[in-house]
């Protein structure tokens, strides 16, 4: 089935919440998965994958332990939520020159939109690189040269983020509507179940405040 | 500073503006969304043409109607049902509707009939695409309804004072776009002219809806008495407009879109400093604006509703209306920067309500000065929405100290103090609202207490042993959301509602009537403190009209030996 990228952006922020991460950063895994979805990748997949993995997981076993040169999860796996959102906060060093390498993180196609944003916050030019697939972005642009087809591994061991010299491979297009898999939307909905009250009747008769005829 | 600059008037601060109770005071302006889409259809030369017309004499069919701008078209597909009484709700979990809507991208062929007959009619349970940008519906005013057959049918006109007492003939109860049930995402038409602006795709649908309604009311009678049925006198025609009951669900929006909802406010709070820093003002202008004044005193006579509080509201507006009127009888409105002393008086003498009457009054005769800032009523959410890591701790929190300091000054530990909880139920997804201490819903509140929010983040900063924002959200990721609101509203600075959405005291219907008012609603009339009902397009030309009214159609017409 098509999806609206706003639907997708909607299931995935309420799915995020529901599988326990703080609001702020559920809304931006929602829009992270609208992002992928936008290029036409399995973010809904990906999403899927990454909250069931880490359903009730602690918040602190998710990110980096410091914010060194090289980053690394007490969880063994780093969260690209987790990870994306700490990356997209730094913008301001990667465009200064600074980088960073990372230890094993999961899907991290989804530290793409992250590092979109940064390089479009600052105007700088930044590259994401794993296993021979490189992610450029710059000038509103992203590149991608990924000759290994590595794109959407489940985990790489390493991810290197840094300002970028030159751009390779080829220019993305943007989509306007998701394919996703109907197995990732499933699992998103039950995750996103949990952030709805169940239905009372006190609730339903005074919680909308309304009366429920309209014959007047 | 030389001395033009010296007597330009500020915008009003946001201190002041982002108050509930002034929220919930406001009035539609020439800055609204209903007023910049007519003002686009008359000067792009626009043509709305009914191309189908397929309803029986059971009011049971379809009809289609295209509004043709420069260089696309737009099609209201409209379904029209019979629907029995006991089925007519105006809550989101209805099933059923008299009338149910989509805005088509285009031309439909019969084909995208056929599949749009299978689902609008469904509602949220139904399935749209990327060709249609609104779903909406609508039910009949039932007694004027009937009323207005019953006296076209007989050949006479509907009575004058029935009509005025509802004002529409249908109310809708949602009109979704970007995105929704499939619909196309705002980002596959916003790069359009007339898709640019904020709910202009819902304001088309709205006012195309208007169209069919009157048409469809009209074939009812003739259906029912074809040998004597009379269609309405076209300046009765325009008092109807189309209602709209709004719920809950819209407060949200305005918190959920803090860069939007700066967009909006920002136009007008400068739009109201541009009038208010005229150092003088032709006499033409003068009495313009005192007949605008006059005719704003009739609307207000004419706004009804059975709920204590807004009746309160327009009691205080009417006296506000008779008092600025005697203080026009004898003003001088054309030298020494007469809006500004008009403005400080309304300050000094008038309810809240009548002061936002008075800004709304002050654009009217200000077109060349104020409407070009409908261009910046549109805001790129996603510019403003990664936060700054590399801010230094203490600058979030000099950030909060100032935005949130009403928040700071409130006792949270008052249980009225955050007494009620935003949260969405699990039928249809329904936004609703709950008492704190006396249900068991506080595991799925919304995130939408920001004051709350930034009281509980300034007491972690307090002793934070991190320096930056990104060390600190790290090791705190629930404060990330109020983070990054103080950083927009750091920015922006209409961006955050500067009150308690939580409070025991906190009524939803004035963010409501923020939201409807930028939207150009008229007679606000809340039916409780959640959920209330509005007129939309009252007055307005129908298409072929629109040459000759132009813009001036909001406000009632003065009576003809008054003018």
């Amino acid at each position: 089935m098509m999806w609206s990228l706003n639907e997708i952006e909607a299931l995935s922020r309420k799915a995020t919440r529901g599988a326990g991460y703080a609001w702020g950063l559920a809304e931006e895994a929602g829009r992270a998965a609208r992002w992928t979805c936008a290029a036409g990748w399995p973010g809904a997949l990906a999403l899927a994958e990454v909250l069931t993995r880490n359903d009730g997981a602690p918040a602190a076993s998710l990110g980096p332990q410091a914010l060194g040169e090289t980053w690394t999860a007490t969880g063994g796996l780093l969260c690209p939520i987790a990870t994306g959102a700490t990356l997209c906060d730094l913008a301001a060093d990667w465009a200064a020159g600074r980088t960073v390498t990372t230890g094993p993180v999961a899907w991290p196609l989804l530290l793409v939109p992250y590092m979109v944003w940064a390089a479009d916050r600052t105007g700088a030019h930044l590259s994401l690189h794993w296993q021979g697939c490189t992610i450029t972005r710059g000038d509103g642009k992203t590149h991608l040269d990924d000759p290994g087809a590595a794109l959407d591994c489940a985990q790489t061991d390493t991810v290197h983020l840094a300002a970028a010299e030159a751009r390779h491979g080829t220019m993305l297009t943007r989509l306007y509507r998701a394919t996703p898999m109907p197995q990732a939307i499933a699992i998103l909905e039950t995750f996103a179940q949990r952030t709805y009250a169940p239905e009372t009747e006190a609730s339903r008769l005074t919680g909308a405040g309304a009366g429920l005829s309209d014959n007047d | 500073m030389d001395q033009v600059a010296q007597q330009r008037v500020p915008p009003r601060d946001p201190d002041t503006v982002m108050t509930l109770a002034r929220l919930g005071a406001a009035h539609q302006t020439r800055l609204s969304f209903m007023r910049q889409l007519l003002r686009r259809l008359n000067r792009d030369d626009w043509t709305i043409t009914q191309t189908s017309f397929d309803i029986d004499a059971g009011g049971v069919g379809h009809a289609i109607y295209t509004a043709q701008g420069p260089d696309h078209a737009y099609s209201l597909v409209a379904f029209a049902h019979d629907l029995p009484a006991d089925q007519r709700s105006d809550r989101v979990i209805a099933t059923a509707w008299d009338a149910t809507f989509t805005l088509y991208d285009g031309i439909p062929t019969e084909a995208d009939i056929a599949r749009l007959r299978d689902n609008v009619p469904k509602q949220e349970s139904g399935r749209i695409s990327d060709r249609e940008l609104s779903l909406s519906r609508a039910n009949r005013s039932v007694r004027l309804w009937d009323h207005v057959v019953d006296a076209l049918s007989a050949g006479h006109q509907p009575d004058e004072d029935q009509v005025r007492a509802v004002g529409y003939l249908m109310r809708t109860t949602a009109v979704y776009g970007s995105g929704k049930f499939g619909a196309a995402d705002r980002e596959q038409t916003r790069h359009r002219p007339e898709c640019a602006g904020p709910f202009q795709i819902e304001m088309l649908s709205v006012y195309l809806t208007r169209c069919f309604v009157m048409d469809l009311v009209e074939h009812m009678a003739r259906a029912r008495s074809p040998g004597t049925a009379v269609p309405l006198d076209p300046a009765l025609r325009r008092r109807f407009g189309i209602g709209n009951s709004t719920g809950l669900g819209m407060a949200p929006f305005l918190v959920n879109h803090p860069a939007l909802l700066n967009a909006w406010v920002a136009a007008r709070e400068e739009a109201l400093a541009r009038v208010r820093s005229q150092p003088a003002a032709p006499e033409a202008t003068a009495q313009a604006f005192r007949r605008f004044a006059a005719r704003a005193q009739i609307h207000a006579e004419g706004w009804h509703s059975a709920h204590p509080m807004q009746i309160q509201k327009c009691t205080d507006l009417r006296s506000d209306m008779k008092a600025l009127m005697a203080h026009l009888d004898t003003a001088d409105l054309t030298t020494d920067h007469p809006w500004n002393r008009l403005w400080l008086w309304g300050e000094a003498h008038l309810s809240l309500e009548g002061q936002e009457q008075l800004a709304s009054l002050l654009m009217e005769p200000y077109g060349d000065l104020v409407d070009d800032l409908t261009q910046c009523m549109a805001a790129d959410e996603q510019a403003s929405f990664p936060i700054d890591g590399t801010m230094p701790l203490v600058r979030l929190r000099d950030i909060i100290e100032d935005i949130y300091a009403w928040a700071l000054a409130t006792d949270w530990t008052a249980r009225k103090a955050q007494a009620r909880v935003w949260y969405t139920s699990q039928a249809k997804l329904e936004p609703r609202l709950g008492e704190r201490a006396l249900e068991p819903i506080e595991p799925y509140e919304q995130p939408l207490g920001p004051g709350r929010d930034a009281v509980l983040a300034h007491a972690a900063l307090k002793d934070a042993p991190q320096s930056t924002v990104a060390e600190f959200l790290l090791a705190h990721p629930q404060h990330r959301h109020i983070a990054r609101r103080a950083q927009i509203a750091a920015r922006l600075p209409y961006a955050e509602i500067r009150d308690n959405t939580l409070s025991a005291d906190m009524l939803p219907v004035d963010m409501l009537r923020l939201k409807l008012s930028f939207f150009g609603a008229c007679h606000f009339d809340p039916r409780s403190d959640r959920w209330l009902r509005i007129n939309m397009f009252q007055h307005a030309p129908f298409p072929h009209e629109l040459a000759e009214t132009g813009d001036d159609w909001t406000l009632p017409p003065l009576p003809m030996g008054a003018q």
